[in-house]
């Protein structure tokens, strides 16, 4: 499943929050009540409402000031630990043509929290009543031809998104070209998640889940070879 | 390597689903075509300029074909020279201009040494600006300056438009203005 990908090159963000709105606006979802707290980052964190947030860093490096800017969403992992997790593909299941993982209103069969403990970056928001929501690769969009909302609005190029192949290229052609500059820069966890992003620092300092924990994806690797060798199982079990 | 809580339930739950995976026995045709519809895909497309700076970036308003024709989206145009289909975040926001429960609907009226603000017809508040605008124009208005050149002015009111008006509401706007006597007229020119 190739599937689609994103490319976010931090090094073009300039902040400009027009991804952050065109997803609300695309998802009609309500604005949140903010305050300031000597950020531009607002909402403060992610939520149920909120599936896409540039999130602001200030970090003084070689006794530079360095102001990292992190769009932050879900990753669409290769192999979801929260789709393996939640094991019902009635509230998690990934579209196979895109590779969207999208999260269904029905969690009526899985344990909400171990599927938020579950994901690497910190992603899935729960509402009031339990029900999870995420980025959902505007997957309405792009199986309509589309540009999901956030990379369509994008005004300097940092967001992209294609097929994962033409992303990978593009990526990797990028860091080729950003490296010369930036000898730090790298991309993250490009193998194992549709979302790409290009850092030109330390990820830590843009935002504490920018990259997944070395573990994370073992597991999951181990988890999909399970799938493949025993690809009868839950009807052997008879459900 | 350290076991967080994080990483623990990860292992945990990892470790569940292998031994029972393999994404068969139902059926998620019905929710995946769900994913599938466009909510803009039966509406009307019409282009607009986005009114709140001077870059004058071009956006597709999606509106409703039935019943009360509201806005569903507002979107970058990918036609346009200007932006090429981006919107920054107002831009990208531009729908909440219309579609905002927290919008105005009826003009509100706050009386001198009033405190609360009272809903007020649109017929009484027309009337109510017409007539104050003119007492006040009439009372300032000069015909003549004073080496006696011929100037039909008022002083006493000021303009300051609105950065929102198109070319041709400012075109109406100017016209009533400059009818009036006014010579004090600030707008913050936009597109």
């Amino acid at each position: 499943m190739p599937g689609k990908s994103f490319f976010i090159d931090t090094l073009l963000c300039m902040a400009c929050k027009g991804c952050q709105a065109a997803c609300k606006q695309w998802h009609d979802l309500p604005a949140e009540k903010t305050v300031n707290r000597g950020t531009y980052q607002n909402p403060a964190d992610l939520s149920f409402v909120t599936y896409k947030l540039v999130r602001f860093n200030e970090t003084v490096i070689d006794g530079k000031l360095k102001w990292l800017f992190f769009p932050d969403q879900c990753r669409h992992c290769m192999e979801p630990p929260c789709e393996m997790t939640a094991d019902d593909p009635r509230a998690i299941f990934r579209d196979p043509a895109t590779g969207a993982v999208i999260y269904t209103a029905d969690n009526k069969n899985i344990d909400v929290h171990e599927v938020i403990e579950s994901c690497p970056y910190n992603i899935p928001r729960t509402a009031r009543d339990g029900t999870l929501a995420k980025c959902d690769m505007c997957n309405d969009r792009v199986r309509n031809g589309l540009l999901p909302a956030c990379v369509k609005t994008c005004p300097t190029g940092a967001m992209n998104f294609g097929d994962r192949e033409e992303m990978l290229v593009m990526a990797r052609r990028r860091l080729a070209t950003v490296k010369k500059i930036h000898p730090k820069a790298k991309l993250l966890d490009p193998d194992d998640v549709r979302v790409i992003y290009l850092v030109t620092e330390d990820p830590m300092l843009y935002h504490s889940f920018a990259v997944a924990s070395n573990s994370a994806f073992d597991i999951s690797r181990k988890v999909a070879l399970n799938k493949l060798l025993r690809p009868l199982n839950r009807l052997t079990a008879g459900l | 390597m350290k076991v967080t809580r994080r990483k623990f339930i990860q292992i945990s739950g990892a470790a569940a689903a292998g031994l029972a995976t393999g994404n068969l026995g139902f059926d998620l045709s019905p929710v995946m075509a769900h994913a599938q519809m466009l909510k803009t895909k039966y509406a009307k497309e019409t282009i607009t300029i986005c009114p709140y700076c001077a870059v004058g970036c071009g956006a597709i308003v999606h509106t409703s074909k039935k019943g009360d024709g509201r806005v569903i989206n507002i979107e970058g145009d990918p036609d346009h020279v200007i932006n090429r289909g981006s919107l920054c975040s107002k831009g990208a926001g531009l729908s909440g201009l219309v579609e905002n429960e927290n919008r105005l609907l009826e003009p509100m009226y706050r009386a001198p040494y009033a405190n609360v603000w009272k809903q007020v017809s649109w017929d009484w508040a027309i009337g109510e600006i017409a007539r104050r605008v003119k007492k006040t124009r009439d009372a300032d208005f000069t015909k003549k300056n004073a080496k006696g050149q011929i100037v039909n002015r008022t002083t006493a009111i000021a303009s300051v438009g609105s950065a929102a008006m198109d070319n041709e509401e400012c075109w109406i706007y100017q016209a009533l203005m400059r009818a009036i006597g006014l010579v004090y007229i600030e707008h913050q020119a936009r597109i």
